[in-house]
């Protein structure tokens, strides 16, 4: 399955390429993810847990991070696997200065198996824009708050003097 | 497959109901149509079910200043088969006689259909079309959210941990208007691929009223207030219905699986879109 579109996060391209670096950040954003632990250089180990209606999955798995060239474009690889299947997934996320700060651009795709591919295949597309436009919802409000924080940690303008 | 363990009751009314829901723990079973093939597959382990089954009064069809209450419980089967829902809320009677096959239909419940949220159940298209009204009830109380504001996502409503579907609420018809659902339907699931639900009123040999729901499509069902705008007012004629049903995916999303690509599901969508407002324009009057 094919997954490709964008966003707009309203940061500069280099807070929003540290953003998507940042596995504080992905964990926080990414739906259902309980533990994103590092492992290596760019490598996390990941557990999350899915619930889709009354569907609960538990899902271990990896995500690595490649061919990075800051601040324009990675490689995300997410693996997992749990009891209701697997799934793998590779996108190639393209940042792109716009008019109200950062577009990402995703293209990708998604392997998905297992009972919940067998007998979900219906909804799996769905299910796959709905996560992906959950992470960058979760992805644009933390964004704004991470530009509140720099805003208030900025020294206080200088008091103005009244005579 | 055999389900996990798991508690199971059967409260004889519902203020019992919803004081077994009120932790917001256990699982609402209704018709157990979607709920039961998911616990089988073991793709849902809920640990405590409810059942509604027992609970009578959430079952009844009635109409009350303008409106028909249709009770949470109802089967499909009991709104297809209703005089009541037949004769005046004859869009509602159309879906549900179209939805899965005999054995869903005589299982499955309306309440049940729409907090399940899928996005190609047939019921959502006709409920925007009549612009329904959902009331939810909890131990805390009740409340009434608009059918655009229940289906928040492929999957996901409005309802909060503890509550439930109490009833839904849809307009009497007036004998002049014209109704339609049509559906192009997926054989082994009876699944709408695409399923388009109109309600149209004409006056003088104008068209004065359209409303277009349209299910499968996209990720939630949704109002097509494009191509409402764009018959209203005009004679209905065949140019007119063929440019309206043009815009019914403009700005879509559209789903892709095994039986539909995207984009012939756009196509689909302008083809029922047109046969049911075509049908729903020759049944006015």
């Amino acid at each position: 399955m094919k997954v490709a579109g964008s966003y707009t996060l309203p940061v500069e391209r280099e807070r929003a390429y540290e953003l998507l670096q940042d596995p504080e950040i992905l964990a926080r954003c990414m739906p259902g993810t309980e533990r994103l632990a590092r492992t290596g250089p760019d490598e996390y180990e990941m557990k999350m847990k899915m619930v889709i209606s009354a569907v609960q999955g538990l899902f271990a798995g990896k995500v690595r991070l490649a061919d990075q060239k800051p601040p324009e474009q990675f490689r995300l690889i997410v693996e997992g696997s749990g009891k209701v299947g697997f799934m793998r997934g590779e996108g190639l996320l393209t940042l792109v200065t716009a008019h109200s700060g950062t577009e990402v651009h995703y293209e990708g795709e998604v392997h998905v198996g297992g009972v919940i591919a067998g007998v979900g295949q219906r909804l799996l597309d769905t299910t796959a824009k709905i996560v992906i436009r959950k992470f960058f919802g979760k992805l644009v409000e933390n964004s704004g708050q991470a530009q509140q924080a720099m805003v208030a940690s900025l020294p206080p303008p200088p008091p103005t003097v009244t005579s | 497959m055999i389900p996990q363990n798991f508690e199971y009751s059967a409260p004889n009314n519902l203020n019992e109901a919803l004081a077994l829901l009120a932790d917001g723990n256990a699982k609402v079973l209704a018709g157990g149509m979607s709920l039961i093939p998911l616990m089988k597959l073991r793709l849902a382990a809920p640990e405590h079910l409810v059942d509604l089954g027992r609970v009578a009064d959430l079952r009844s069809i009635r109409e009350e200043g303008g409106f028909l209450h249709i009770g949470a419980t109802a089967t499909h089967y009991d709104i297809e088969s209703s005089p009541l829902v037949r004769g005046k809320c004859p869009l509602l009677a159309e879906a549900a006689a179209n939805i899965g096959d005999v054995q869903v239909r005589n299982m499955g419940t309306i309440g049940g259909s729409i907090a399940h949220a899928d996005p190609a159940a047939d019921y959502p298209a006709s409920l925007l079309a009549l612009e329904a009204q959902v009331r939810i009830a909890s131990a805390q109380g009740e409340r009434t959210a608009g059918i655009e504001q229940f289906l928040v996502d492929a999957l996901s409503t409005a309802l909060e941990p503890g509550e439930i579907v109490r009833e839904i609420i849809v307009p009497v018809e007036p004998a002049s208007a014209g109704v339609s659902y049509q559906k192009m339907v997926q054989p082994a699931s009876g699944f709408a691929i695409v399923g388009a639900a109109v309600r149209v009123r004409k006056a003088s040999g104008k068209v004065t009223f359209v409303r277009v729901g349209i299910t499968g499509l996209a990720a939630k069902a949704f109002r097509a207030s494009a191509v409402e705008k764009l018959l209203e007012g005009t004679a209905g004629s065949a140019a007119d219905v063929q440019k309206a049903a043009a815009v019914v995916d403009n700005g879509v999303d559209a789903n892709t699986d095994l039986h539909a690509s995207s984009g012939y599901r756009h196509q689909m969508a302008k083809v029922y879109t047109a046969r049911a407002l075509t049908q729903a324009l020759l049944r006015a009057s």
